[in-house]
């Protein structure tokens, strides 16, 4: 019973706590989008525009449910929800802190794979729900992406977990917090790891430059194209919440979690940190580059990511055995 | 690799930006200064001593290549000098057509109508784009434009000749090149001798100039 009571009250804090963080990392990004294009950007709901995220749930609020012709209801209704519900429990086992963590499970980096792997299933249910070929594309895109860059996001994870030989992400920060960070540590390998994962966390929450599943100027919206309301909300929302848990994700494996630089004032605060830079920096690339082409995708996961990390892989596993035992 | 070269570079380019100004206007809020050209709605102006300027000459009329200006005058005795001259009865100018060319300020002899500097007011209907005298009189109060007939005339005259031919009378140059030289009609008893509009209005000091 009062399991349950403390699984319904952190689950709410990590719901409320997530999405605020959400909200204003979508105005954080719209800030920094018109900054680098020498923009004010928003500036007129509130202070600074930080009523800007409010303003725009209003809107969504108001607008009309609209069903396309033809449409799958159950999957188009069903899809959205599901987007962001996977996107939220990812957050679940993630160490905020030593003692903030919802779930502190065995294998925690199991928990976020498996339901960064199964955000393909809804984000495809949208795309055949909506009976629009740019949803459909859009969709299938977004599988074949996900499904692919899956391999490398698997295999530099393995890298962490073969290194500290847990799979529980509060195990891995110990871990990093007695050797040194695995970004840094051991010095080569780690950082090209660090580098892959976050190519792969891009892909996976289908950012610029892999954004080809909603490439505006090819598909209109993607998936999203025929959703109206607080439906494209939650997508929207679902599709910012992963790259939010997957930017804390990557800071727990590799950047240390809260463990501060030189065990210095470790603590709830050094993962905000971390977390909301990698989150900054997902749109700090968006904003630079261009996009790539569907083959010249698939080209660079499968010649270049997937070898190399399968590569880091071995190494990891000979430093563990020859180095670390 | 020349790919992640460029990307490398195209993130320096959009963190660089970050640090600069931006270059938005928030309109509405902030108004730049209008360009020295910047023309719109149209103002009929008076005179030092408070008469009207227009004499009702129809150059203007005649010269809208829309044909949007519409006026009727008399002749009257003036109150100030005593003389007969033309005064205009109505006068209106329909904003829906006009297409800003500014040939009846170029025209005008006796720069009686010139052009606004402020933003023309949108209408709820089409009668309020219709500008009547009433509403040309008060425009006179807003900011004019840099133009009237004299200046605009005289950027359009071809240089001057040597002062023994310039010392010549009437089949002047000037009234070659352009319709500005459209006769007044013989009727409007103007000031001093009428067709040459350049001199005669040169001699007043020019208070429409725009601030």
């Amino acid at each position: 019973m009062q399991g349950l009571l403390r699984g319904l009250v952190y689950g709410g804090l990590i719901i409320t706590v997530l999405m605020t963080a959400t909200a204003w990392g979508m105005w954080l990004e719209r800030k920094l989008a018109a900054r680098m294009q020498s923009r004010i950007g928003p500036n007129v709901v509130g202070k600074f525009g930080l009523l800007q995220p409010v303003a725009d749930l209003m809107k969504l609020l108001q607008k009309e449910e609209i069903y396309p012709i033809g449409a799958d209801r159950l999957l188009f209704d069903l899809a959205p929800f599901l987007v962001t519900t996977f996107a939220i429990a990812t957050a679940a086992v993630v160490p905020f802190s030593a003692e903030a963590v919802g779930a502190d499970l065995d294998v925690g980096l199991l928990w976020v794979l498996a339901l960064g792997g199964l955000m393909v299933i809804p984000v495809w249910m949208a795309g055949w729900a909506s009976n629009n070929k740019f949803a459909l594309i859009g969709g299938m895109r977004a599988v074949a992406q996900s499904i692919s860059y899956g391999v490398p996001l698997v295999l530099t994870s393995l890298v962490a977990v073969v290194f500290t030989g847990t799979m529980s992400l509060s195990g891995i920060v110990k871990f990093q917090i007695e050797h040194g960070w695995l970004a840094l540590w051991p010095p080569g390998p780690g950082v090209v790891a660090f580098v892959l994962f976050y190519m792969a966390l891009l892909a996976e929450s289908n950012r610029i430059p892999f954004d080809i599943p909603e490439a505006e100027s090819e598909l209109v919206a993607g998936i999203t194209t025929e959703y109206t309301g607080m439906k494209f909300g939650l997508l929207y929302v679902g599709e910012y919440v992963h790259t939010m848990v997957g930017s804390a994700i990557a800071a727990v494996i590799f950047l240390g979690g809260w463990d501060g630089p030189f065990h210095i004032a470790s603590g709830l605060h050094w993962m905000v940190i971390k977390t909301v830079a990698l989150f900054a920096s997902v749109y700090w690339v968006r904003w630079s580059l261009l996009r790539f082409r569907s083959d010249q995708l698939m080209r660079l996961c499968w010649l270049y990511l997937v070898p190399v990390s399968l590569g880091l892989v071995v190494f990891a596993a000979l430093w563990r055995h020859f180095v670390l035992r | 690799m020349g790919y992640l070269l460029d990307s490398i570079r195209a993130l320096g380019v959009t963190a660089k930006n970050i640090g600069r100004k931006p270059v938005t206007v928030q309109f509405p809020k902030v108004i730049r200064e209008r360009q020295e050209r910047y023309r719109t709605s149209f103002a009929l102006l008076k005179d030092e001593q408070g008469e009207e300027r227009c004499v009702g000459c129809l150059a203007c009329e005649r010269i809208c290549p829309s044909q949007i200006i519409h006026m009727s005058s008399t002749k009257k005795e003036s109150p100030v000098t005593g003389k007969k001259r033309g005064y205009l009865d109505d006068f209106t100018l329909d904003m829906t057509a006009c297409i800003f060319c500014e040939l009846c300020v170029q025209v005008c002899p006796f720069d009686a109508i010139v052009m606004l500097k402020v933003p023309h007011e949108p209408g709820y209907v089409r009668e309020d784009l219709v500008l009547t005298m009433a509403k040309l009189y008060e425009n006179a109060e807003k900011p004019l434009t840099w133009g009237n007939g004299t200046k605009l005339m005289e950027m359009q005259e071809p240089p001057k000749p040597a002062p023994a031919q310039a010392a010549a009378p009437v089949p002047a140059p000037a009234a070659a090149p352009v319709p500005a030289a459209v006769p007044v009609p013989a009727a409007a008893p103007a000031p001093a001798p009428v067709p040459v509009p350049a001199s005669a209005a040169a001699a007043e000091p020019a208070k429409t100039e725009a601030p």
